[in-house]
């Protein structure tokens, strides 16, 4: 009896926790499914439920030549691309420095570092945007380059620091006593080795460039246009077919980087982030 | 090995930059994305098969006044510099106006060819700033009240009806307030006419200091009637609204309407009609930045986009606005049956009564700040 | 995404450099020449723009000192500041009732398939950009969408009272279903690192999981959970996307009504004080923040 009861009530648990995990499935992927269903409806208006017509017939809108999308997936990418390349060659020297060499007021720097993540940025770029006026910096590729970088540059510097600070020291100076110099050392033991983690950085950033929407919506708009803001136009000009399909090609990289991010940044770097 | 990427990237947006090539010609235009998509679908690749080598570059700055201000801040950058980086400018009424107080436009419109079509009264004056010679009008296009006869049999037919029969339906009418775009800003503008004893200073001037403190009952009433609407996002965002049974009216711009239609993006069974005593309309300009680097291009082409064929085919036939030049002109291109379908359901003699202009410029920015201050908060 | 203030974050103290100050300055310059770039990118990026911030909120058209651009930001705004207020920290209470829950099951979930599901699940929206959520919210929440549609056809819910979501309930949900990853992201990490052996002797002396969460592992975990929700607030509070395509009208989110006064009148002066509006904000939660972590410290 009691055996049966047991049974039951695990019957029972295991049906609570089944439909519990149907409900983060629905809350996780439902407005996803949403999204793509309205990628490929043709025809959907009230009081019709689902879509009345369906088809590719927006997917060749947003495609033909002169719609800007072409356009602005290359200045999505190309921007994305410079940013990583920007933001890493100004955080690998300082996350080496950070974490390898002697400085004054080290956890100073690190705090100025994080500042930019610690208040709102939209004020920010507003005022980044005043000022590039003066410099001819804004509706160019450049200024908006260098807007994405401002949040690339925190990510950066941190992830660099703590990729750098878990190199093992011993195999250095080792090669340091074979004679090694300073600069072959570091490109032939430290980076090597730091490399999984600057990778992830880049990553990060490259991420975090090519969804970025204000900055780029101060500084670049209208001139430059990436995919978050032909999204955005689309969708304020209620042409919900075509902001689902831009939305859906900005969620490749997303995706996709997320299912390999997790190779790249490992425990042990994982674990040195902000010291 | 990243520093190269930078550099190889860096080096790959500068040539991009600096491909665009002299024989560029960059259209920045305010409004929604009917704009751009009536310069990229149509008017660019006609004006490009008319002139081999020259490639159309159109750029939209968002709906509203908020598009207009976009583009007189980008060419207000570059005050200082020998050449600006906008040819053609498509601009509402307020900015045309401001712009040629500040200088920053070209007078361009006598050398043109199709000049002398041109007879709407806004071609010369732009909400009380005089504009003659300023701008060519695009297309002229009218606030109209959208909605769903299977709901509402017999919509209200005055700004009083409708107070009354919002407070009688509430949740059924729709609108996008005034950050989102020129139907909802329109409506408000009517709703001054209607109830602010002073729709005549309003659209004609002069300017009384201390209007807006007359405004107070208006406003309080406007408060009022914004408890029992739905509010849209965006011009675009009302039509969208009705089109998924949300609100069963509100306005909306005619073209818009007729084109979401012919689109299959909206039942066509939905209906059109002014609120008397008016609705506001507005033409879209053409104008020429005073240092555009390629002029005599820019005047080629609003020559070319202002002659009847293209306002027939382009903004009548194909997205519903009404003709920029005299309707005479363009009329005779056209089908009766495709000149009619513009006044499919609003007929001319409605449009003629109910179709009233904006308010002038001073007035245009306090009312939109005392709705801030009053209505909106 | 800053997956990186531990709040216990330690300082590993610099190589002792011997030798006197200015020797110990000199072993000092390669460190400086190679964070210099690095600094004064931010100085550039960052410094100027918040200094040009705080001060435009402060000057006037003549020119000159005045609380005018405040006093405007508070009789305009006022409203939208206090809805902001609101719905983030309504947003907050949810992330963190519900990240607790995710990170607390993970941790302590003895299902072989729940658990790993669960964990693969709950990351989807990290990576996906807050306008991709506001785009898929906008139609999803709407009167007649996708969410409605689906409750009436499963009988749950009246088409006809179906409501709209797309207010500050809207906002609340695209904030959370886009935080909660992130949030969880952090407390699950922290919790996995704790020790499992006074946990696991709660669980044999017969506590329940519940009380092993609320009682064991949550109080340990309370400075990661923290910092991840404050770095929610600032997120939260720097979006414009969502606001501006869910919500219609007023009040809405400050940082909608600061991209309104620069795009519709160029009136910089008024963004930037609702601009300052929202630094106080952030201030006041980490002042919060450092009171709470000190008091620990202080009694622990």
């Amino acid at each position: 009896m009691s055996n049966l009861s047991a049974t039951l009530r695990s019957a029972g648990s295991a049906m609570g926790l089944a439909i519990a995990m149907g409900l983060v499935a629905f809350v996780v992927f439902g407005p996803l499914a949403n999204l793509v269903i309205w990628a490929f409806a043709e025809q959907w208006f009230y009081p019709n439920q689902w879509p009345t017509r369906w088809g590719f017939e927006f997917w060749g809108r947003v495609f033909r030549p002169r719609a800007g999308a072409w356009e602005s997936l290359w200045n999505s990418v190309s921007i994305a691309v410079a940013t990583v390349g920007l933001s890493m060659a100004l955080s690998v020297p300082a996350g080496y420095a950070l974490a390898r060499l002697a400085l004054p007021a080290r956890s100073l720097i690190m705090l100025i570092f994080l500042l930019p993540q610690a208040f709102p940025s939209l004020p920010i770029f507003v005022n980044i945007a005043a000022i590039f006026y003066n410099f001819g910096l804004n509706g160019t590729l450049f200024g908006v380059v260098l807007v994405h970088s401002l949040p690339g540059l925190v990510y950066a510097v941190w992830i660099a620091t703590a990729a750098f600070s878990a190199v093992d020291r011993s195999m250095e100076e080792a090669a340091r006593n074979l004679g090694a110099g300073p600069l072959r050392t570091f490109r032939d033991i430290t980076l090597p080795q730091a490399f999984p983690g600057l990778m992830a950085a880049s990553i990060f950033v490259f991420l975090d460039s090519i969804d970025e929407f204000t900055g780029t919506y101060f500084v670049g708009a209208p001139d430059i246009a990436t995919l978050p803001i032909l999204m955005f136009n689309a969708s304020m000009g209620g042409n919900y077919q075509i902001a689902a399909i831009t939305a859906l090609i900005l969620l490749i990289p997303s995706v996709g980087f997320m299912l390999v991010i997790e190779r790249f940044l490992k425990a042990d770097v994982l674990s040195r982030i902000g010291r | 090995m990243n520093i190269r990427i930078a550099f190889a990237s860096l080096l790959a947006a500068s040539a991009l930059a600096t491909s665009v090539s002299a024989q560029t010609l960059n259209v920045v235009t305010a409004g929604d994305t009917n704009m751009v998509d009536y310069i990229n679908d149509y008017l660019g690749p006609k004006f490009e098969e008319a002139h081999p080598g020259v490639t159309v570059r159109a750029v939209g700055t968002g709906p509203g006044d908020g598009g207009s201000q976009a583009i007189f801040e980008k060419i207000n950058a570059q005050k200082d510099k020998g050449v600006w980086d906008v040819d053609v400018a498509v601009v509402h009424q307020r900015m045309a106006g401001q712009m040629v107080q500040d200088g920053l436009l070209a007078n361009y419109r006598d050398g043109l060819a199709t000049s002398k079509l041109v007879t709407r009264e806004t071609a010369e004056n732009a909400l009380g700033v005089n504009v003659s010679g300023y701008v060519m009008p695009m297309f002229h296009s009218q606030i109209a009240i959208a909605y769903n006869p299977d709901v509402i049999a017999t919509p209200p037919q005055s700004y009083e009806e409708l107070a009354k029969w919002v407070k009688e339906n509430p949740g059924k009418f729709g609108y996008n307030g005034i950050t989102g775009g020129m139907a909802g800003v329109g409506f408000v503008f009517g709703w001054m006419y209607a109830f602010s004893d002073m729709a005549d200073e309003i659209r004609n001037g002069p300017w009384v200091d201390g209007a807006a403190d007359k405004w107070t009952p208006a406003l309080a009433s406007l408060r009022d009637f914004n408890q029992s609407v739905v509010m849209t996002p965006g011009n675009a965002g009302t039509l969208d609204a009705m089109n998924r049974g949300e609100i069963a009216m509100g306005p909306v711009w005619m073209d818009m309407f007729y084109t979401w239609v012919a689109d299959g993006r909206l039942n066509p069974n939905l209906k059109l009609m002014i609120l008397s005593p008016g609705m506001p309309g507005q033409p879209m300009y053409y104008a020429v930045p005073a240092k555009a680097a390629q002029a005599d291009l820019a005047k080629e082409f609003i020559a070319f986009a202002t002659s009847p064929a293209v306002q027939a085919e382009g903004i009548v036939r194909r997205f519903n606005w009404f003709p920029g030049i005299d309707p005479q002109n363009v009329k005779s291109e056209l089908t009766d049956a495709e000149w009619n379908r513009l006044f499919a359901d609003v007929a001319p003699e409605t449009l003629a009564e109910r179709g009233w202009s904006m308010p002038q410029a001073k007035y245009f920015a306090a009312i939109l700040e005392a709705y801030e201050k009053n209505v909106a908060k | 995404m800053t997956a990186t203030t531990s709040a216990d974050a330690r300082q590993t103290p610099p190589d002792p450099v011997p030798g006197s100050a200015s020797r110990r300055l000199s072993g000092m310059l390669p460190g400086l020449l190679l964070v210099a770039p690095a600094l004064t990118a931010i100085g550039l990026l960052y410094a100027a723009p918040l200094v040009r911030s705080l001060v435009t909120a402060f000057v006037g058209a003549d020119g000159t000192f005045t609380f005018a651009n405040l006093e405007k930001a508070l009789e305009f705004y006022g409203a939208d500041i206090l809805f902001s207020i609101l719905v983030t920290l309504a947003s907050l209470a949810l992330i963190a009732a519900t990240s607790i829950a995710i990170a607390g099951y993970l941790t302590l979930g003895q299902s072989r398939w729940a658990v790993p599901l669960l964990r693969w699940m709950y990351r989807w929206p990290l990576f996906i950009p807050f306008i991709v959520a506001g785009q898929t919210a906008r139609s999803f929440l709407a009167r007649n969408g996708m969410l409605n549609t689906l409750l009436a056809d499963a009988g749950v819910l009246d088409a006809a009272a179906a409501q709209s979501l797309l207010d500050w309930r809207g906002l609340v949900l695209t904030f959370a279903w886009k935080q909660v990853p992130f949030v969880t992201l952090l407390l699950a990490g922290a919790m996995a690192s704790l020790d499992r052996s006074t946990i696991e002797a709660a669980r044999n002396l017969g506590a329940s999981r519940l009380r092993c969460l609320f009682e064991i592992v949550l109080p340990q975990v309370r400075p990661q959970l923290f910092v991840a929700l404050v770095l929610s607030l600032v997120t939260l509070l720097s979006v414009l996307s969502v606001p501006v395509m869910l919500i219609s009208g007023n009040p809405t989110m400050m940082t909608a009504m600061m991209a309104h006064r620069v795009t519709y009148y160029g009136d910089y002066a008024v963004a930037n004080a609702l601009g300052l509006f929202s630094y106080l904000l952030t201030a006041a939660a980490a002042w919060a923040y450092l009171r709470m972590s000190l008091k620990e410290k202080a009694n622990p």
